[in-house]
């Protein structure tokens, strides 16, 4: 509702007595009725899409998917149902994503507040930050095998980069001016990095920390594209080696909205950790 | 004013910026200047004249290149507690509400709890902000947020009061208005206050005694007015206009 309401109300801006009977002109001027007209129109030219065939034999009708939706939820698949392949996935995201935060974030925090860790840790993290993570996929397989742990590495290489470079922005680009009133009111230095640099960055490492779990939910998948046997990577592919379109779509449409849930879930929590931040409509 | 005690003295105070090897700009030559205890002072300079320079090197944010300020006989090397600052761009802490600016400085000095409180809302209520003491300031006014700004320097006690452009930022209706309102805090609290601008009209209206800076760097005092004009001021006062006249004509600056 906070998200929505930034909007402003279509009724306001058609002024104009519209000729259109009453009913239709509610629907008209409403904006929630304008998203589900938005919604429809898109699922009606996807379903007329599928039916014609404009992509071939290969673009299932939104009733197909829906259908494929139930059969995955209550029939498994390698021996799992679909949530228990969602999980497996959220589960590695969790685990390679907090690997990540929990060394970067310090690591970035470190880097901004002393010269010499950035001047020891900056050429080597300028190196590797313009490696795509998932161009890592094939040396970890190598190195850790097909199994969890080079999923979670991938993961963690990928979460690693967004999060080390906005705590060290973040701290770095601090107002100075907050600096110099902490220091007029008596705050020694400890006091002051808890203070300013503290509280200062804390919004751009949320940042941070929002980026990166979403660069780590596409790495889940790349890294279960691969080699797997469990998570919506593995649902995906096993619906293109079983020509079964309807699988592929279903596990994509269940992929955004969990992201969607955590990023949502995500900005809630931004709001409480950090109230003082204007709202930002998403 | 004689008998009263030395507060701030300035000697020979220089300060030059390296910017590169090569580039030095002088922005403060030869300065000397004494402020009395409980003394309005207002440094009174165009923009680039660097008086917020020798307010921040009073303030002890910054070191001068030759020269020393020294506070009560006392040589200043850093910020401290017997100084507060309010700044042009207020510097509150976005994240603690007002009520948590007022008090941060007597949480860093170790003021337990319930003082710290009683003393915050002593302060907030002098710059009439009561009801507000939980709003976060991007949810105030420019003069709203500049007033916790003024409660917060208050709050930490201070000897001297440091003003460097306080009212800059805000529009010509509500900087009128927080001139009354420093003066107005000023007489029940008497402090030393040195009160930086670049607006004649309300070096007039606020300070006991004016110095002048030259307009161009190197930054120089050019001259000194003590201001006698009975308190509530009126902008619009012959004596008011004909000290405005006095002050632009002698110091040949467009103020």
């Amino acid at each position: 509702m906070v998200h929505t309401n930034s909007l402003p109300k279509v009724a306001a801006t058609c002024s104009q007595p519209s000729k259109l009977p009453g009913i239709f002109r509610k629907i008209y001027q409403s904006q929630y009725a304008l998203y589900v007209l938005s919604i429809v129109l898109c699922i009606g030219a996807w379903h007329l899409g599928a039916i014609y065939k404009i992509l071939g034999s290969f673009l299932p009708t939104p009733l197909e998917v829906l259908q494929e939706f139930l059969v995955l939820s209550t029939d498994t698949l390698a021996g799992k149902t679909l949530l228990w392949h969602l999980w497996s996935s959220i589960h590695r995201v969790l685990i390679g994503w907090a690997l990540a935060v929990v060394i970067a974030v310090p690591l970035g925090v470190f880097m901004a507040l002393n010269d010499y860790v950035r001047a020891i840790v900056k050429p080597v993290f300028d190196l590797l930050k313009p490696m795509p993570p998932i161009s890592w996929i094939s040396l970890a397989i190598l190195w850790f095998g097909m199994g969890e742990e080079s999923k979670v590495f991938i993961i963690a290489i990928g979460s690693f980069v967004p999060c080390i470079l906005n705590s060290y922005n973040g701290i770095r680009l601090v107002d100075p001016a907050l600096y110099d009133a902490a220091r007029m009111l008596g705050a020694n230095r400890r006091q002051e990095i808890l203070e300013v640099s503290f509280f200062g960055s804390s919004p751009a490492i949320f940042a941070g920390l929002q980026i990166s779990l979403s660069i780590a939910w596409s790495c889940v998948l790349a890294a279960e594209l691969v080699g797997s046997r469990s998570g919506m990577g593995f649902i995906i592919i096993m619906g293109m080696n079983q020509l079964n379109p309807a699988m592929i779509v279903a596990g994509m449409i269940v992929i955004a909205i969990t992201a969607w849930l955590i990023s949502v879930a995500m900005g809630r929590l931004e709001r409480f950790i950090c109230p003082w931040k204007r709202e930002i409509p998403l | 004013m004689t008998q009263n005690k030395l507060k701030i003295s300035c000697q020979n105070v220089c300060k030059t910026f390296v910017q590169k090897e090569t580039q030095h700009v002088h922005v403060l030559e030869n300065i000397d200047l004494d402020v009395e205890e409980n003394e309005l002072l207002v440094l009174l300079g165009p923009g680039q004249s660097g008086k917020s320079t020798l307010l921040r090197i009073i303030a002890g944010l910054e070191e001068p290149s030759d020269g020393q300020v020294l506070l009560n006989g006392k040589k200043v090397t850093q910020p401290g507690p017997d100084r507060s600052m309010v700044f042009q761009t207020y510097s509150l802490f976005p994240w603690r509400t007002v009520r948590g600016n007022v008090e941060m400085g007597l949480k860093w000095k170790g003021v337990p709890k319930q003082e710290r409180r009683e003393i915050g809302q002593k302060y907030i209520d002098l710059v009439g902000l009561t009801g507000f003491e939980k709003s976060f300031p991007h949810q105030l006014s420019g003069g709203m947020k500049q007033r916790v700004g003024i409660a917060r320097a208050y709050a930490n006690n201070p000897e001297v009061l440091l003003l460097d452009e306080p009212f800059g930022q805000l529009d010509a209706q509500t900087r009128y208005l927080m001139e009354q309102e420093i003066v107005r805090i000023w007489q029940q609290e008497k402090k030393t206050v040195l009160f930086v601008t670049n607006n004649i009209d309300e070096a007039i209206y606020i300070g006991d005694r004016i110095v002048v800076m030259e307009g161009k760097l190197p930054g120089r005092l050019h001259s000194s007015y003590a201001i006698d004009l009975p308190r509530p001021r009126d902008h619009a006062d012959i004596a008011f206009l004909e000290l405005r006249r006095e002050i632009t004509s002698a110091t040949e600056l467009t103020l």
